[in-house]
């Protein structure tokens, strides 16, 4: 019975184990899955220390340091299948702001610059050095499978589950954000882009009709929509839609701009360059990627450059 | 030669890191060390972005207490654009925050701590997890899952997003709590009330009284300990209220979060990620010496426990008494965290139902007015690992001029080593260890949930 089960080995590099916890979260349908999966490396859960052999492995986080870049080669080598597993390891996660900072500057600050820190030692000896960037795993190994969300929602991370040991493809689709929202898009008045502490939207209406930046459009559903639907506007933690990854001219703020103009009575420039201005915002989760950092239209480096050249004039 | 031993990775806990035993020629313990291993910077990312998303954002530092941050960066920027949130909001947040604690714990003492106990620190590592508990333990296993599930749909359910939560905004909370709701969520906690009580007896009987002698021997420290207690009259609380900084032999301050600056100071090791907080205030400087420790003191439930006068609420004050009655305060053994955390959850459950029946819960003014502002806040609470602080400075436009964080599992990364080195010291003699040995050592920091 027990050499049936497929065999999994799931391991964590830079991230804030949110996936990991997410999970454990499949609740009672994590007994289900014991059923029919042996789980081995797992660091939150299994004293198993090393790699064994298993048919699938779950990778979440991103590449930081040696260490990390070590166990996704391993987990490759001994995994057939790999899933990446979370928006920090498809797209480098919101701590791919690291490519905005550079490691040292973050060394800096973290060491010796803030007011508790009474030292004067930045760590350099017994742990793994961090590298000069943040990347997303499928830089450094071949990845088979994507499951973005921040942290993706139990039912997909089931359904993921379930077609593999099903041996099926698993059904899920490539809508965004937008399609598990209920509010609606009309057409608004609104002439100027408002945020959260000016007014309380309308929950009937879209945030986009309201004047309110919300990058649900450009945004891939792997999370059921929980923060529109609950009075706060999408940020994107999920990634974006297969659309904006593939089409090299489209991007998110071009997506949402062009979409939020049309609702409005105000003008697409304004709202991309605002966007622009706010790229740390509108970004902040699929900065490291290449699928992003490499668009033409993509300048990041210059738009957050421009704020705060601006800010130190 | 001497030989180095790697733990690597630290399993069964939440965060990433290493213990490196150095043994010497003979065999004995030299140093030992646990080494963190991750640095993200969080400081510098949300350096110029407009503070009211910061709170989103910070969510990202854990995974397994997001919630915690969350709030924490709430209250610096209110702090920051010096509004007070309504009383509803107020107690929304707090809501909130206790009920994320009861699903915390339940998932650290459980999932993670409960396979050393339930199948014995020596059983084999392959079935020493909750796959095994599961097998072991199959009708209490399922209550465990039902009831993890049952805190996280609460908190889903009303707050949209259980991992990585939206639902706080500047000046308090994003939408009100309907009268359906909360009928709802007072029904499910006192399930989860029932079950914390159930879960105390459980671990008295089957846990703290079959591993007593465990218990008094391994990671055992000396240090002082940091919480947070209510403002008038010293009970214990972990949303708001003072800070106490307590010595090892029970004498104590109390401040206000925001005068943290004086009472707080952080080490740095070259060999830790993790930066190494330390009682400034009494003016002896930082040392992890096991017999001499100096500045040292602890955070996390051991610690709360400790430093309140007494529990706010009645079952939880009951089992605070019995606690108090055999171990003494401040108790020192580093395995009474786990006693400790489910002292907390009585007192979480508690509180929940508290909070619940207050008048004003379903009141619909959940959110003050605000204007972004230049400002400093300083947003603290008692996150399930410890004493949460985040420190923010705003400019005229009200983005983040600079940031300091003091994360609740850092207060414990100091006593942590100290009691890998006691524990290591104790169990690897003549370079006689084995797999069980090894796994004890580790038993020491889970105690801590890092
Ligand atoms: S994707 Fe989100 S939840 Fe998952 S590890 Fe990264 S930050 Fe955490
Ligand atoms: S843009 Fe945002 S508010 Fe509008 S429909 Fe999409 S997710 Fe909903
Ligand atoms: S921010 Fe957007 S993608 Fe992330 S959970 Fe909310 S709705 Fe989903």
């Amino acid at each position: 019975m027990s050499d049936e089960k497929i065999r999994l080995n799931t391991d964590w590099l830079c991230d804030c184990g949110g996936c990991h916890v997410a999970l454990v979260d499949l609740h009672e349908k994590i007994l289900q899955v014991l059923d029919s999966v042996e789980i081995q490396h797992c660091p939150v859960l299994t004293d198993v220390k090393d790699y064994p052999p298993a048919r699938i492995g779950i990778l979440t986080g991103s590449v930081r340091t040696e260490h990390d870049r070590h166990a996704a080669l391993v987990m490759r080598e001994k995994c057939e299948i790999i899933i990446a597993f979370g928006t920090c390891a498809v797209y480098g996660g919101l701590h791919g702001a690291g490519l905005a900072h550079s490691r040292e500057e973050i060394m800096e600050h973290v060491y010796r610059r803030s007011p508790t820190t009474k030292t004067d030692t930045i760590p350099d000896a017994e742990v793994s050095e961090l590298a000069k960037m943040v990347t997303p795993i499928d830089e450094v190994i071949d990845v088979d499978l994507y499951l973005p969300g921040c942290p993706p929602h139990p039912h997909f991370i089931f359904e993921s589950l379930a077609s593999l040991i099903e041996g099926r493809e698993p059904r899920v689709t490539q809508d965004s954000v937008c399609g598990r929202c209920k509010r609606q898009m009309i057409k608004g008045d609104a002439r100027e882009i408002r945020n959260t502490l000016d007014e309380v939207p309308d929950e009937r209406f879209c945030f986009l009709s309201q004047g309110h930046i919300c990058l649900g459009s450009a945004t891939l559903d792997r999370c059921l929509a929980p923060c529109p639907n609950h009075g706060i506007a999408c940020t994107g933690c999920a990634g974006p839609t297969m659309q904006i990854l593939t089409e090299p001219y489209l991007d998110i703020r071009t997506e949402v701009s062009d979409r939020m103009a049309r609702l409005t009575a105000i003008d697409e420039d304004i709202i991309k360059t605002y966007m622009e201005k706010t790229a740390k915002t509108q970004y902040a989760y699929a900065m490291a990627t290449k699928m992003i950092g490499n668009k033409p239209t993509f300048l990041i480096k210059k738009w957050i450059a421009d704020v705060e050249g601006q800010i130190n004039e | 030669m001497g030989k180095i031993l790697n733990i690597q990775p630290v399993t069964r806990i939440e965060g990433h890191a290493r213990i490196t035993v150095h043994l010497d020629e003979s065999g004995n313990v030299e140093d030992a060390r646990m080494n963190l291993m991750s640095l993200r910077g969080f400081e510098k990312f949300i350096e110029g972005r407009p503070a009211e998303e910061v709170p989103r954002i910070v969510n990202r530092i854990c995974g397994i207490c997001p919630w915690m941050h969350h709030l924490a960066s709430n209250k610096a920027v209110d702090g920051c654009f010096d509004v007070t949130p309504t009383p509803t909001g107020h107690k929304l947040r707090e809501l909130l925050q206790v009920m994320a604690h009861i699903n915390d714990k339940i998932l650290h003492f459980f999932f993670l701590a409960a396979p050393d106990f339930v199948l014995g620190p020596d059983s084999d590592y392959s079935v020493r997890n909750v796959i095994g508990v599961v097998k072991a333990a199959p009708e209490l296993a399922t209550q465990v899952v039902k009831m993890r599930q049952l805190g996280q749909m609460m908190l889903d359910r009303f707050a949209g997003k259980a991992i990585h939560p939206i639902a706080a905004v500047t000046g308090g909370f994003s939408k009100p709590m309907r009268e359906a709701e909360r009928v709802e969520l007072l029904k499910d906690t006192q399930t989860l009330l029932d079950f914390s009580l159930f879960a105390l007896d459980f671990a008295k009987n089957n846990v703290f009284s079959k591993y007593l002698d465990v218990i008094s021997e391994l990671g055992v420290i000396k240090t002082g300990f940091l919480g947070t207690v209510d403002r008038a009259d010293g009970s214990f609380r972990i949303y708001d209220g003072k800070q106490r900084l307590m010595k090892a032999d029970g004498s104590y301050v109390d401040f206000e979060g925001v005068d943290y600056l004086d009472y707080l100071g952080e080490h740095v090791e070259s060999w830790s990620y993790g930066k190494m907080p330390y009682a400034k205030s009494w003016n002896e400087g930082f040392s992890m010496d096991l017999s001499e420790p100096k500045g040292i003191y602890r955070a996390n439930t051991l610690a709360r426990i400790n430093v309140c006068d007494q529990m706010a609420t009645p079952k939880a004050q009951e089992a605070l008494e019995e606690f108090r009655a055999a171990f003494g305060r401040p108790a020192q053994a580093t395995l009474l965290y786990h006693y400790a955390r489910l002292i907390e959850l009585i007192y979480a459950c508690e509180r929940t139902i508290e909070l619940l029946n207050w008048e004003g819960i379903t009141d619909t003014d959940v959110r003050a007015k605000v204007t972004p502002q230049a400002g400093r806040g300083v947003g603290v609470l008692e996150a399930p690992r410890g004493t949460l602080i985040h420190d923010y400075t705003t400019d005229a436009n009200g983005c983040i001029e600079s940031a300091n964080l003091i994360v609740g599992t850092t207060h414990n990364i100091g006593p942590m080593n100290m009691s890998v080195k006691q524990a290591a010291t104790a169990l690897i003699k003549d370079g006689v260890y084995d797999q069980g040995i090894l796994n004890k050592v580790e038993m020491a920091v889970r105690a801590y949930d890092p």
